[in-house]
């Protein structure tokens, strides 16, 4: 399976923030996404997700019985700053979705197992999502992005702001879910990005390009990436 | 003294001018004429001045032009005194009124924007700014309260001389008020912040506006000789106290204390800190009641949840408001017993005066707070979650959510309706039996509109970004102009029978084309502003 992206664009009062984008994501990988403060990446996300209306282009996925558009439940999208309805308790936001989502969940498991697999201790589980702490807030935006199995999952900045266990664990959980889907990492840690992930693309000009890793060692990757994205502050 | 008094105009000036320019780009299509770099376009800016001087000749004479319209001539009709004690009534009201006035409203110890920038982050000599500045606002006063004067105290057969002192003795008080918390400063410490008095002083306050209007109601007035002794003193001791303004040394370590505790401030400064507490507020009205459950299924399970752990917010008000909607029917049904003569005003206002009932369902109904409820702390989270905006489960959530906000809504207006009929029967009937239904059908009608209205509005408009503010010019726009509509009727004199129909028929055409609205461009519309 493949996510194609063609000929994406978006402009906000007159500045054009992604030009006519075309990439292709594979399968069974984890790109991370590196760009400048300002790049677009969010916007990127955001077009992909469907909260903003792209000006041109299209994405679809190509898989062995033809192409598709991207529908909203093909995509989990995981914010920096968790969102969860405050209103409610982990196990009730996890029911809720587990109940609309009847038909779609394959081996549907208990509660309490979802709760465990993202190592949420049993006395937090019926307290409000109001009282839950980040990295709670985190584990339970990530859990719900990841029960019903979505093609594409968009991790906008995740790990910022978690404590290392958390985030260990929370990187951890992203390398066994990689497989069968195609998993998109926003960060500005560039260390981060090279041990979690097994491309990286660079949002620069408005444009996706792939850093190319053959031959070089961390310290010769990391000093590409970097002069790549200087060469836009210097354009 | 005047290169301070001129930078600290041009300060104000420039946030006043690009606040100016900000809020026309906020406007609905005028703000695709206007390009984002508006603030550096010559033409737009002279507008944008123009309009800024504007504001500083609004700000000498509006607030005082209603205050003399409303707090002083409005308040002698309610008394019904002779003529002849005009004068003497117009001064008590005055003197009392404006001793008040100074707690309440000082200048110094408002702690505004302008004077953080000019003071803590441009770094301006504190003492100096504060003077230049502080002074200007007193001649502000002095010509505000001057032109007043004259404009509504002759009317009222005040005297030359009795106008005369009334801008000093105002300034005077204001001045006087000021000293006092200056002096106050230096010897405890404490910094006055005048948008969070104390209870001593709000304790004041109440005093004077007590002998302001209780007075005169029990028939006593200060005579006009002890009012003008009085107002000379005013003016007397502003004078006096002018040396502590000119003597006191602290003014910036003071300002800093007054910036650093005043919430006010912060939420002037800082959107986010506003939104924030905005959000706060919002989280504390979810209930921690832990016997709180639901067995329900999918969205009816959701919509229980938020509707069981938020009756503090939707609920309750309700209940109350029906509460108070039959107490004042059972008062009034007393009332006709005891004043007969009662029953023939009522009736006559309850065939006539149907379409007053729109403000009141407007005022009554929850629908603003109910969605701001949803999208704070429901929506605004679940928005970011794909399977959330899938176009079959927006409508779902719509079509559950109109049913509880009409539910709401209905329980006041039910009792409105019923008690516009007992009130109607009870104070002599009416020949057209249709009456009595047109009433409760009619005023049932106006509370769906509005609770449609308002759940249209938040799903078609999706007024709030990712930090909860509101973004869109249009929905404020609309909100407006439904206020507008709604007090515009309170004009219009119809019999019930017309209007009542008329309102029926409007509301259902209405609700009809909402609900085709939303179910057509809701699952475009339904998504957080970015």
């Amino acid at each position: 399976m493949e996510f194609i992206i063609e000929h994406l664009s978006k402009s906000y009062d007159g500045k054009r923030v992604l030009r006519d984008i075309d990439f292709a994501f594979e399968s069974g990988k984890i790109y991370g996404l590196l760009g400048r403060n300002g790049a677009g990446k969010t916007t990127l996300f955001n077009c992909l997700n469907g909260d903003i209306r792209n000006d041109t282009g299209r994405f679809y996925f190509k898989t062995e019985e033809g192409i598709r558009d991207a529908r909203p439940e093909d995509i989990g999208y995981v914010l920096s700053t968790p969102t969860v309805p405050e209103f409610m308790t982990g196990r009730e936001f996890l029911k809720f979705f587990m109940d609309i989502h009847e038909a779609a969940i394959r081996e549907p498991k208990q509660l309490d197992e979802y709760f465990e697999y993202m190592s949420i201790a049993r006395e937090d589980r019926d307290k409000l999502l109001k009282d839950y702490s980040h990295g709670m807030k985190n584990k339970m935006q990530m859990l719900i992005n990841i029960i019903a199995q979505p093609n594409l999952l968009l991790l906008d900045e995740p790990l910022t702001s978690l404590d290392v266990v958390v985030a260990e664990e929370m990187k951890q959980l992203l390398r066994s879910l990689k497989t069968g889907r195609i998993t998109i990492f926003s960060t500005h840690i560039m260390d981060l990005a090279l041990d979690l992930c097994d491309e990286i693309v660079l949002l620069n000009h408005g444009e996706l390009e792939t850093v190319d890793k053959s031959d070089l060692d961390v310290g010769g990757f990391k000093e590409r990436i970097i002069a790549a994205l200087r060469e836009e502050e210097n354009d | 003294m005047i290169k301070t008094l001129r930078l600290s105009f041009a300060l104000k000036n420039t946030y006043r001018v690009n606040g100016i320019l900000y809020a026309i780009r906020q406007i609905p299509v005028v703000k695709k004429a206007v390009p984002a770099g508006v603030y550096q376009v010559h033409g737009f800016k002279i507008f944008a001045n123009v309009l800024s001087a504007l504001w500083e000749l609004v700000t000498v004479f509006l607030g005082k032009l209603l205050y003399f319209l409303i707090m002083i001539n409005g308040a002698m009709r309610l008394y019904g005194l002779p003529p002849e004690t005009d004068p003497q009534l117009f001064l008590h009201l005055l003197v009392f009124l404006s001793a008040g006035g100074a707690l309440l409203n000082t200048y110094m110890f408002n702690p505004t924007k302008d004077k953080y920038y000019a003071m803590i982050l441009l770094g301006m000599d504190a003492r100096s700014y504060t003077l230049v500045n502080y002074f200007y606002a007193v001649l502000k006063v002095v010509a505000g309260f001057g032109f007043c004067s004259f404009l509504f105290a002759f009317p009222k057969g005040c005297s030359l001389w009795q106008c005369l002192p009334i801008p000093f003795f105002v300034a005077g008080m204001k001045m006087s008020v000021s000293a006092y918390a200056l002096w106050d400063y230096e010897k405890k410490g404490t910094v006055r912040d005048e948008n969070k008095l104390s209870k001593y002083s709000w304790g004041i306050v109440a005093v004077f506006l007590a002998a302001a209007y209780g007075l005169p109601a029990a028939g006593l007035l200060i005579p006009a000789p002890v009012s003008m002794i009085l107002m000379l003193l005013g003016a007397a001791s502003g004078l006096l106290f002018l040396y502590k303004f000119l003597t006191f040394q602290s003014y910036r370590a003071m300002y800093k204390e007054l910036f650093s505790s005043a919430p006010s401030l912060s939420v002037q400064l800082d959107n986010k800190a506003a939104i924030k507490i905005q959000q706060e507020q919002s989280y504390k009205s979810i209930s921690a009641d832990k016997s709180i459950t639901s067995s329900r299924r999918g969205f009816e399970y959701l919509n229980e949840l938020f509707i069981k752990r938020h009756r503090k917010i939707l609920w309750r008000p309700a209940k109350k408001v029906t509460a108070v909607i039959c107490a004042l029917t059972a008062g009034s049904l007393m009332a006709f017993r005891i004043v007969p003569e009662f029953k023939e005003t009522v009736n006559g206002v309850l065939m006539t005066s149907l379409p007053y009932f729109v403000i009141v369902m407007y005022s009554l109904n929850r629908g603003t707070s109910f969605t701001r409820a949803l999208f704070i702390n429901c929506d605004h989270s679940l928005l970011t979650y794909s399977f959330y905006k899938q176009p079959q489960f927006i409508l779902r959530l719509f079509q559950i959510r109109l049913r509880e906000i009409i539910k709401v809504n209905l329980l006041p207006a039910a009792m409105i309706g019923a008690g516009l009929a007992i009130l109607l029967y009870a104070s002599g009937g009416t020949d057209n039996p249709a009456n009595y239904l047109i009433l409760i059908v009619s005023v049932l009608c106006m509370s769906i509109f509005f609770s449609v209205h308002y759940l249209m509005l938040y799903y078609l408009l999706q007024p709030y970004n990712a930090g909860t503010e509101i973004k869109s010019g249009t929905y404020q726009l609309i909100l407006a102009v439904t206020y507008i509509v709604s007090y515009l009727l309170l004009q219009v004199r119809l019999p019930t029978l017309m209007f009542g129909i008329m309102t029926i028929v409007f509301c259902i055409l209405y609700c009809i084309i909402a609900s085709i609205l939303v179910y057509r461009l809701a699952p475009e519309t339904f998504r957080i502003r970015m």
